[in-house]
């Protein structure tokens, strides 16, 4: 059993340092990809209308789009790399993909793990219930079960918000939705933009309430790979200027957006 | 290299992994009672004379086993929604049932791997065949399967991992709570399979002393 | 109940369901082989090779399979410069996972041969790799039929873990579409149908080769 450990142990110090290290050069990522022709993006391929699989079977979305009209700023092809949430980050830091744009919400703890882009998107958290729920807002949340995804921002502003509401986590949107229309919770609180998703084929539910808190989205880039966060950040801002962004966002939400993009002079 | 790692984030999460491992602990063991008693009937009934028993016990173990257990949590926890039961007996309903199926096949495999000799010895030298069952058949054929079992158990600890997708915060799904917070995958996930490496090497310790002397090594009978 | 969208994406959920099979096949060949040849250096008397087979085993056995799959899917790429898709990992990680517990069975489908017929082999003048050629291998490996088609069957159902590391086999394409679809309960009941006849299938295969090849004794 002992000798056991011992082969545990010596694996991870093969295998971590080489997770890590491995092809990652991360202050030549932008020449790589140009070198290679390639950009080569993680994104989700089950969360619309971020990154999904539309119903011709094409790998389309919000996400996807912006990281076409990257690759077409850099002047190359682009390769999307399927990414989960186990997966996002060690794809991205042992450089199987350039960057990952995965509907990633930007907060200070995970900057800690990698680099992020200016906001490209801010999601708005709302409150989904059935039609004849008794609650109308946050405040009704007082020892209700409250649906939510796993691990992200909007499970704690909701624990934060709404300290005597019993927060029930689920591994993704799909499961937490079901757990409300099955009656497994009360509500269900997430991206008002999903949410709205959801409902649009299911009638009998309806979102209550103010939302609240904003959730920045950031495109993610290994630490200190600056140059292309900076390259990606100015097409970014370009898009913005020239109306692409709004006409995409519009493709994908049905609504002008509302958070302008970041913009920096140019001098 | 450009990633930094923080090794600290497990212990910072250390009351969250705590819970985790708990949780975990409890689904197997409970998971495992449960596989052993609806197994051994199974089993039993499988390696029985009765037709009725046999065939019942049959179809169970095709159904149960020839579904994912992913399935099976779904099935309790979304399907089920008017039992009411809570998540965590959700998770030890489905562990119990999709591996008491293999159990099953492990002990129908033991039962029938003693010589049937033996049982006409048995009931020869007066025993009932109930007894026959309880003191010849069972003692050897438990021995013979001891290893599938302790195997077994190993197997359902880490599939306790799936009562994550009904949301049952063992440890599994403390790692990917861990890696929402903080993009800390490899800690995330790392940490959580030392854990998981510990919980098994124990039982495989335990399971060993406690079947000493019942196994023979092939290898030690040359 | 809406079960239309099993229809409407059958296309893409049989792509799914072919990776599958096709995943399950050639691990359950791979792993087949590299199970018996790891549980033989496991019974052996060679004692580097019979300490090695037994840390891969323990290491193994204790350790998740997605771990196994994220491991190998990570490192591979990580160690040798060559990207390597989800679907080839996974295969590699599932070979690995399956042969610690082809290993497991075959020790106990050698445990369970009666000593009597290895001393008879013995006394009958055949050395001991003789007497495990051709004495103990041949009842061993029948017996273990059973065992076997038990991990076969569990492997289709492994498979399924290959969706996290992103392969889009039949779950990972079930999710897809449930996350634009959102009908969990119809598109669960094909998956656990598709699943099932698939694993009843060989487990159906696995229960006639037991009887073909039983031993009357």
């Amino acid at each position: 059993m002992k000798k056991g450990w011992k082969a545990l142990v010596a694996v991870l110090i093969v295998a971590v340092p080489g997770l890590a290290g491995g092809t990652a050069r991360a202050d030549g990522t932008l020449d790589a990809i140009k070198a290679r022709h390639k950009l080569i993006a993680g994104v989700k391929y089950d969360t619309p209308p971020f990154g999904f699989v539309d119903d011709k079977n094409q790998l389309v979305g919000f996400d996807v789009d912006l990281v076409r009209e990257i690759a077409k700023a850099l002047g190359v092809e682009v390769e999307f790399v399927k990414v989960t949430s186990p997966t996002r980050i060690p794809l991205l830091v042992s450089g199987n993909v350039d960057l990952s744009a995965a509907s990633m919400t930007h907060t200070r703890e995970r900057e800690g793990a990698i680099d992020f882009s200016i906001t490209y998107y801010t999601g708005a958290q709302a409150l989904l219930v059935a039609e004849n729920s008794p609650i109308k807002a946050l405040g009704d949340l007082a020892g209700k079960t409250v649906a939510v995804q796993q691990g992200t921002t909007l499970e704690k502003n909701l624990a934060k918000l709404a300290p005597n509401a019993t927060v029930q986590p689920f591994r993704d949107y799909t499961s937490a939705w079901l757990a409300l229309r099955q009656g497994r919770a009360d509500a269900l609180t997430g991206s008002y933009d999903i949410l709205r998703g959801f409902i649009r084929e299911t009638p009998g539910f309806h979102v209550v309430g103010d939302k609240f808190s904003l959730e920045p989205f950031g495109i993610g880039f290994r630490h200190g790979d600056w140059q292309l966060r900076d390259f990606v950040n100015g097409v970014l801002q370009d898009l913005w200027a020239s109306g692409r962004y709004r006409e995409l966002y519009r493709t994908w939400f049905q609504v002008d957006p509302d958070v302008p993009i970041e913009m920096w002079p140019k001098g | 290299m450009s990633y930094v790692f923080d090794w600290g984030v497990l212990w910072r999460y250390r009351e969250a992994l705590l819970s985790g491992l708990g949780l975990t602990l409890a689904l197997s063991l409970l998971g495992l009672a449960g596989a052993m008693a609806v197994g051994l009937v199974a089993g039993a009934a499988q390696a029985g004379e009765r037709r009725l028993p046999r065939l019942a016990a049959a179809g169970y173990v095709e159904l149960a086993r020839n579904v994912p257990l992913l399935v099976h949590m779904y099935f309790w926890y979304f399907g089920l929604t008017a039992l009411r039961l809570p998540a965590f007996w959700c998770g030890v309903l489905g562990l119990s049932l999709y591996s008491g199926a293999y159990v099953a096949e492990i002990v129908r495999a033991g039962i029938q791997s003693v010589p049937a000799g033996q049982r006409a010895a048995a009931l020869a030298c007066g025993l009932s065949p109930a007894q026959a069952v309880r003191f010849v058949i069972y003692p050897q054929a438990l021995r013979i399967v001891a290893p599938s079992l302790a195997g077994l158990f190993s197997q359902l600890v880490k599939d306790s991992s799936l009562a994550s997708v009904i949301s049952v915060g063992e440890l599994t799904f403390v790692a990917g709570e861990i890696e929402g917070d903080t993009f800390r995958a490899f800690e995330a996930y790392i940490g959580v399979t030392v854990l998981y490496l510990m919980i098994i090497t124990v039982i495989s310790h335990v399971a060993l002393r406690g079947f000493r002397g019942g196994i023979v090594d092939p290898a030690m009978r040359y | 109940m809406d079960f239309f969208v099993v229809a409407r994406n059958l296309p893409y959920l049989a792509d799914g369901f072919v990776l599958t099979l096709e995943s399950a096949a050639v691990s359950i060949l791979g792993g087949t082989i590299v199970g018996l040849l790891l549980g033989l250096a496991r019974a052996g008397r060679v004692p580097v090779l019979r300490q090695a087979a037994m840390l891969y085993i323990e290491l193994i056995r204790g350790t998740p399979l997605l771990v196994v799959l994220l491991v190998v899917y990570l490192a591979v790429p990580a160690l040798t410069g060559e990207r390597l898709g989800p679907v080839p990992s996974a295969v590699i990680g599932f070979i690995v996972f399956v042969a610690a517990y082809i290993a497991e069975d075959l020790r106990s489908g050698l445990a369970s041969v009666p000593v009597g017929q290895i001393e008879a082999g013995l006394a009958s003048g055949l050395s001991s790799p003789q007497v495990m050629r051709f004495v103990v291998l041949p009842q061993a490996l029948r017996r273990m039929i059973p065992a076997l088609f038990n991990q076969f069957v569990r492997l289709i159902k492994f498979t399924s873990v290959a969706s996290v590391i992103g392969a889009t086999e039949l779950t990972g394409a079930v999710l897809e579409v449930n996350a634009r679809e959102v009908k969990p309960l119809e598109l669960l009941a094909f998956l656990a149908l598709a699943y099932f006849v698939a694993c009843y299938a060989l487990s159906l295969l696995g229960r006639w080769l037991d009887r073909r090849f039983a031993i009357v004794s």
